[in-house]
């Protein structure tokens, strides 16, 4: 049984998406409505997918993403978001989450997007392949362009398929790929814009840590 | 207006530095020719000026009555002047009894109505110091006081108005701020758990079914529109808008919108037209594919310009069947909407499959 932890501030919402998840066989490990109190609960009970509500109260769910992308082993993310906060939404994608779900979604589209994030599949809704591009993008026009990430032609085009709403199978079919290749596209175009993000925090580290001495 | 009083304390400064240059000049002429006249003058001018001090410190009586008084005394103690230093003055250059004293009314009249009204008490109050000179001497008028008395007028009421204009843009600007704080605050501590509460409903609602559906789908819609409710609009430099918040406002449970986090400049009337063009084009989907069809928005940002493609899983155009609309002069929405978007400079893409949809593609140059 896959183990899940769900961290939400809202009761009833914490409640109805653990029972959903367990009326669907997953394990719910833990149900918290804290950032702090999910980073240490999750060191306990090493839950293999969280699902993180954005708005917490005592963290931004970025900084919460950041501290479960810096466990080992460390649990996959799937961010639920009640609000259209596109910001907090992008920096935590780049902090590791690797899927993104607005509230408003059905049950069975709840729970397809925990199967795929339990599988270690990137979770796209358009708005985040969006958010993504449009990343990218921001990321090209930068001064020092060279180094960072860039998305392959065809990374591109798959994402913009998704942004226009198509499904994975739909994008498959019109591309002439497997399914399975576009899922792969799709999760490459997310793991860049992480490792730059990681690399990045380490550079301002060092550069902080040289300035300091 | 808290801007005024530093100009009322200014001028009170000025009253009282120029009655005791009035007293000072008294004094080294010996009085002139009726030196108790002349004292007697000093003293009005010296309780006027005690009054007009306090009188013009409160708000309330910063009125025409204080403003019309103030400047009467001004001129019936310059008036005053021939009694005291006899009908010719002792020699050219001579200032009158009041000396710069008169200029006070002027600077009130000035920061209590702008330019204009400083003009006007400069006027007057010149006006009665020229005809004292006029009349007085033989020599040459001097029109060195009547200049400096408009120049008074003129600047003093000039920067008073500046002063007031910029006071009140800062009070705008700070309401402003306090709005979008407002504005964030109830973002944050209602939207977010009204939505959530929404989001509940509207799930629970579909699932259970039946009645319980149709009050999930009304929880749908109303999370649709509180969400783009609190869309913060961005700051536009002049000119230019950001597209995002415009193509927000179509989001729905049908329609996804999808954009980049950064915002999607454009000239404002062209963010405005493509906005409404997206519009046409969401239109257009419900009324060929029913209200309940699905649309996809998605916008991006290109090589300086800016691309949004409106896509729907209609049954699609058959390949030709545009041309062949187009041919026999029946022009749909969707030609419109590409003759606003060639208006702008830009183009149109209209792609169908049968059986996948329809995407128009509408690109503008940024």
């Amino acid at each position: 049984m896959v183990r899940v932890m769900v961290v939400d501030d809202h009761p009833m919402w914490r409640d109805g998406v653990a029972r959903d998840l367990a009326e669907a066989g997953y394990e719910v490990v833990a149900a918290v409505g804290e950032g702090r109190q999910a980073l240490r609960v999750a060191g306990a009970v090493l839950p293999e997918v969280v699902v993180l509500d954005l708005r917490l109260p005592d963290m931004s769910g970025a900084e919460v993403a950041k501290g479960l992308a810096g466990m080992s082993p460390s649990p996959r993310v799937l961010v639920l978001s009640a609000s259209a906060e596109q910001d907090d939404v992008l920096e935590a994608v780049k902090a590791g989450a690797s899927g993104y779900l607005v509230k408003s979604a059905s049950r069975e589209e709840f729970l397809d997007a925990v199967r795929r994030t339990a599988d270690g599949d990137a979770v796209f809704t358009p708005g985040l392949a969006g958010l993504v591009l449009g990343e990218y993008r921001r990321l090209a026009a930068q001064p020092a362009p060279a180094e960072g990430p860039r998305l392959t032609d065809r990374e591109t085009e798959v994402l913009r398929l998704v942004a226009k709403g198509l499904s994975y199978r739909q994008i498959a079919g019109r591309l002439v790929l497997s399914h399975r290749t576009v899922q792969n596209h799709v999760q490459n175009t997310l793991q860049k814009l992480q490792l730059h993000n990681r690399v990045e925090l380490v550079r301002y580290a060092i550069e902080q840590g040289l300035d300091a001495d | 207006m808290g801007i005024e009083r530093p100009f009322w304390r200014a001028i009170a400064v000025f009253r009282v530095a120029s009655l005791l240059y009035a007293a000072v000049l008294l004094a080294q002429h010996r009085g002139y020719a009726e030196p108790l006249t002349g004292w007697l003058v000093i003293g009005v001018m010296g309780l006027w000026t005690g009054a007009a001090i306090f009188a013009y410190s409160v708000e309330a009586l910063r009125r025409w009555p204080l403003l019309v008084l103030d400047l009467l005394m001004a001129v019936a103690c310059l008036l005053a002047s021939p009694y005291v230093e006899g009908a010719r003055p002792p020699g050219e250059g001579t200032m009158p009894v009041p000396a710069t004293w008169i200029a006070g009314p002027v600077l009130a009249w000035a920061v209590h109505g702008g330019r204009r009204l400083g003009t006007v008490a400069a006027a007057v109050v010149a006006a009665a110091d020229l005809w004292l000179r006029v009349r007085g001497t033989d020599a040459p008028v001097l029109i060195n006081g009547a200049v400096l008395l408009f120049m008074t007028g003129v600047v003093v009421g000039h920067v008073a108005r500046l002063a007031k204009q910029a006071e009140e843009r800062m009070q705008r600007a700070v309401e402003m701020e306090a709005a979008q704080r407002e504005r964030d605050r109830l973002a944050r501590d209602v939207h977010d758990s009204v939505l959530q509460v929404l989001a509940l409903v509207q799930r629970r609602g579909q699932e259970l079914g039946g009645e319980a559906a149709e009050l999930g789908r009304l929880a749908g819609q109303q999370e649709a529109a509180l969400r783009a409710l609190f869309i913060r609009p961005a700051p536009p430099p002049a000119g230019v808008m950001d597209l995002r918040p415009l193509l927000m406002r179509y989001g729905s449970e049908q329609v996804t919108i999808s954009t980049p986090a950064t915002p999607l400049v454009l000239p404002g009337p062209v963010a405005k037209e493509m906005a409404a063009a997206v519009g046409a084009a969401l239109d257009n989907v419900r009324a060929h594919c029913g209200p309940a069809a699905r649309a996809w928005v998605f916008a991006e940002s290109g090589e300086g310009t800016v691309t949004v493609s409106v896509r729907d899983e209609g049954p699609g155009i058959p390949a030709g069947r545009l041309e062949e609309a187009a041919a026999a002069g029946r022009l749909g929405v969707a030609q419109s909407i590409r003759g606003r978007i060639e208006g702008l400079g830009g183009h149109v893409l209209i792609t169908g499959v049968p059986g996948e949809g329809t995407e128009i593609e509408l690109t503008v140059p940024a």
